[in-house]
């Protein structure tokens, strides 16, 4: 076992080293060459070549036609300048305890959906410091539009305030501004309320996207990043977040009461730019973003749905396939990914081995490229337990790997379009980014989406972070999440 | 030396060419749009509007009163389109399926024909930009489109919602932006507003005008930056203004929806909108102006306003079609009068209100099917597309007409028959622009129309 992963390590440092390879040897042979023959040889040899000017400059035209094309057609690069999440305050806190006795008070008709609540709980990952809006604190709970956008104005100015403070940015500075949060669509919108607290420009170019899921926050950087390309020496604001408060479902069927117990509160507000000069202060710079819709798939696109119980009660029904859907999601996308972050000993591998099974022997076992070896931290959306299990598994990761994850969903829940940052925030909390490192962030959503991103780390984060959600806990963790918490 | 500067020229033309060959692939087409006209069954004649304003056991006697009088001066037809539950009775106890009913029946209706007319296959689609203000569900509208027509899975997707009735020309700024990084692609936007579970059933008047101004309706349009498709395409996007007064409180307030005293939500329009809406037309049209009036027009303005005479810009010196936002007739005439235009110009704007009431934002896409029906879009015509939405937004831009335009599309039974205008309501409730009778508040209004 030993040999053969050792015999693996080398054939990797070899094929991803292959240009050095080639390269070194050359050079030595030309240095020692030119050891050889001395100056006087160098211009002799330069004599005998016999170009005229015309040769030279045609030679010198067609380089810079090149370079010229080059650098017309390279997309401009796109930063994250830093970002901020938002920390809930202690009294928004829903410990165990509090959220079943609420559970039995609402439900106490239906004893049987109130156990269902707690062997979710049990199971969930969860821990006892997640936060739900003041709203949901009444029993029965109080969701009017008002308490929304009161949430709504919490969640969102804190995270700006923060990130404003970190950045030195100012409002005016503003050029693109994304608001995204799936089951909250007030008119005016939120970005409009944005627009409207911190008196942006009125030029800006703000959009408000809804009903994405929890897969949004990279949709929006998707669309930020299409903006800058289009929008030289500008900052772009993404707002990421999913407001609880309209959404909260009084209902007893028990495929829908499962939102309930995991959607917790949560915001983060993330800066983009494509200015020079924050090519210096910039955390991360953006690699790559890949989307993948399975929405052409019927069972795929059933798999979360928005519907009326029979009571007429509006709740998120999740479909038992979800897992399978998941998986094959990831799958699509990461076909798509795959040829962009694996490194090339990989890519040969999987080549090889596809190349066998078409050709050779279709018994041979199909290659799963590692990840690990494309980047060195993950960031998968802690959408639940068991999102994290599966995609553990397929990827082949460490426990190391989906800490960020895990730990996550311990602490906040899931925070849907925002649980990716505090991810990231996790791992720079715990010191592990250093400069040159790669972030991949995997998120889910319905329709059913899986989308991607690839992050390279501009500098490294040194600790203790100023402003992290994680200041005052990340001591603590890693915590041991057992199996079931018994309640 | 010479072949120096010979190298030069070379260089300076080949980066020319490629400089053209990379704005060309940047522009933006409008391939084919397709307005939605929902079934006859759908309609909202006067009898009908009467009927449903009278049942609303919630309204007193001036509610009763200010709901018919808005109807009335309303400028909508006999002829506009409501949603099934609200015909039904069911306005009070709308679902979630309601909303999602009057949608599929307005993807099904538009969506196919719009494919079949162009040629294009669903597949073939790389962007498909939705907004839909009032309704926002899981999955969003635009996994839903995606499942109907099977669309590819790397197909991107955004689905708006909030942005108000200027939304359809964010949704075209998106496109815009995406074809400048993203060559040879095919855009789908879908524009549409939920009527279905958004009917105020309280009595706050400030939040009973929508009842009685928004209808059902929506537009797609498929877009493309293939120069290829140039020729079949209608319409080249010139340019695009947005502008944005949220940062003023008294602008981000005047169209917003919130609770009643009672708890009941609704949307609430103020007094003051047609002067917000003003300021922001004038703060776009600065902008706006510069980039579309001829050179001769700008210059004689700034001469005129320099020598301290009053200055007026003269917008048909640029512009030959004007597509407003049938907001309302107000609204209508305040820019109508803003922009020195006459009763001519504006008349699109006018039937549209009046044929399909206000459908948000894919009411100026039924405005510039008007245009096209009545023949008047000839090649080289320029149409300055004008849109407001709540937040305060002013968005407008700039079209050229890139071949003679005669689709009569839904407008074609209004062609046809060249029925005159009229207020359908003057008829039967004209009584109420005379009535003066005020009872002492508080007294219900029992009586049946």
């Amino acid at each position: 076992m030993a040999s053969s992963s050792s015999v693996k390590r080398l054939f990797q440092f070899i094929v991803n080293n292959i240009i050095s390879f080639i390269l070194i040897p050359i050079t030595v042979f030309a240095a020692v060459e030119i050891n050889r023959l001395g100056v006087d040889g160098i211009i002799a040899i330069w004599n005998s070549v016999n170009l005229n000017s015309v040769q030279i400059l045609t030679t010198v035209f067609i380089v810079v036609i090149i370079a010229t094309v080059y650098f017309m057609s390279k997309p401009r690069s796109v930063y994250l300048v830093d970002y901020s999440c938002y920390k809930p305050p202690v009294t928004c806190r829903v410990p165990f305890s509090t959220f079943m006795e609420h559970s039995r008070l609402i439900l106490k008709d239906n004893p049987k959906s109130v156990d269902f609540q707690m062997r979710i709980l049990e199971r969930s990952g969860l821990g006892e410091e997640t936060c739900l809006p003041p709203a949901i604190h009444y029993i029965p709970p109080m969701p009017t539009m008002e308490a929304a956008r009161g949430e709504a104005e919490e969640v969102i100015f804190s995270s700006m305030d923060a990130l404003m403070k970190k950045t030195g940015i100012r409002p005016k500075d503003i050029d693109i501004l994304i608001v995204n949060c799936s089951l909250f669509s007030p008119t005016p919108s939120l970005s409009a309320m944005v627009v409207n607290k911190y008196k942006l420009r009125s030029n800006i170019r703000s959009f408000n996207l809804s009903g994405m899921g929890c897969s949004a926050g990279l949709i929006s950087i998707d669309l930020a990043r299409d903006l800058l390309q289009a929008h030289p020496n500008s900052y772009a604001l993404v707002i990421s977040t999913e407001i609880i408060t309209p959404n909260y479902y009084k209902g007893s069927e028990r495929a829908m009461l499962l939102p309930n117990c995991l959607f917790r509160m949560g915001a983060a507000a993330i800066l983009l730019s494509n200015k020079r000069q924050d090519s210096r202060r910039a955390k991360y710079k953006l690699v790559h973003v890949v989307r993948t819709h399975k929405g052409a798939d019927d069972k795929a696109y059933k798999c979360v749905y928005e519907q009326e119980d029979p009571q007429g009660k509006v709740g998120i029904n999740l479909s038992k396939d979800l897992m399978i859907i998941a998986g094959e999601a990831l799958k699509s996308n990461i076909t798509t990914i795959g040829p962009l972050v694996l490194p090339a000993s990989e890519q040969l591998l999987f080549l090889i081995t596809l190349i066998g099974r078409r050709i050779i022997n279709p018994k041979w076992k199909p290659y799963i490229p590692d990840f690990k070896q494309a980047v060195e931290h993950f960031c998968i959306h802690a959408g639940g337990r068991a999102v994290i299990d599966e995609l553990q598994k397929s990827l082949q990761l460490s426990a190391e790997h989906v800490e960020a994850s895990r730990m996550t969903l311990h602490r906040f829940g899931n925070t849907s379009s925002s649980s990716l940052w505090y991810e990231l925030a996790y791992i720079e909390a715990k010191g592990r980014m250093k400069r040159g490192n790669r972030v991949w962030q995997i998120a889910f959503g319905s329709g059913f989406k899986c989308n991607s991103a690839v992050w390279k780390c501009n500098r490294t984060i040194k600790t203790p972070i100023e402003d992290s959600p994680w200041k005052d806990c990340i001591e603590r963790y890693p915590v041991f999440i057992p199996e079931v918490v018994k309640l | 030396m010479e072949l120096i500067m010979l190298a030069i020229c070379i260089w300076t033309l080949l980066f020319s060419f490629y400089h053209f060959c990379k704005k060309r692939d940047q522009c933006c087409y409008l391939l084919h749009y397709e307005c939605h006209k929902p079934s006859d069954d759908r309609k909202l004649n006067t009898e009908l509007s009467g009927s449903i304003v009278a049942r609303n056991l919630n309204l007193g006697h001036l509610e009763y009163k200010f709901m018919l009088r808005a109807i009335v001066n309303s400028g909508i037809g006999e002829d506009s389109y409501g949603p099934r539950n609200i015909i039904d009775g069911r306005e009070n106890s709308h679902s979630l399926e309601d909303g999602i009913l009057e949608m599929d029946e307005f993807f099904k209706d538009t969506l196919s024909q719009l494919f079949v007319k162009t040629k294009v296959s669903p597949k073939e689609i790389d962007l498909l930009v939705v907004n839909v203000s009032l309704l926002s569900c899981a999955p969003s509208l635009a996994s839903r489109i995606i499942n109907m027509y099977q669309m590819r899975d790397d197909v991107k997707s955004y689905n708006l919602s909030g942005m108000g009735c200027s939304a359809s020309i964010i949704s075209i700024n998106i496109v815009s932006n995406f074809f400048k990084s993203h060559r040879n692609s095919m855009a789908l936007v879908v524009t549409s507003e939920s009527i279905a579970p958004n009917w105020y059933s309280g009595n706050d008047k400030s939040m009973m005008l929508t009842n009685c101004l928004f209808r059902s309706g929506g537009c797609t349009m498929l877009l493309t930056n293939k120069p290829a498709m140039k020729n079949r395409s209608k319409l080249q996007l010139k340019c695009l203004v947005r502008t944005h007064l949220g940062a003023s409180d008294e602008a981000y307030t005047c169209g917003m929806q919130k609770e009643d005293s009672q708890g009941i939500l609704g949307f609430y329009l103020d007094k003051n909108l047609p002067k917000t809406a003003k300021r922001a037309f004038t703060q776009n049209i600065a902008i706006i102006a510069k980039t579309c009036l001829s050179y001769t027009e700008l210059l004689r303005y700034f001469v005129m306003k320099y020598s301290k005479k009053k200055a007026t810009l003269n917008f048909k010196a640029g512009i030959d079609h004007f597509c407003m936002h049938p907001g309302g007739t107000a609204v209508i005439e305040e820019i109508r009068k803003g922009l020195g235009l006459n009763h001519e110009d504006v008349e699109p704007s006018k039937m549209s209100l009046h044929r399909f009431g206000n459908t948000s934002a894919s009411s100026l896409w039924y405005v510039l099917g008007y245009m096209e029906a009545q023949k008047r879009m000839k090649k080289g015509d320029k149409l300055w597309m004008i849109g407001f939405g709540s937040g305060f937004k002013c968005n407008s831009c700039v079209w050229e007409v890139i071949r003679d335009l005669e689709d009569a599309n839904v407008w074609e039974d209004v062609i046809k028959n060249e029925k005159e205008e009229v207020n359908p309501f003057m008829d039967r409730f004209s009584w109420i622009n005379q009535d003066t009778y005020d009872p002492p508040p508080g007294s219900l209004f029992q009586k049946k129309m």
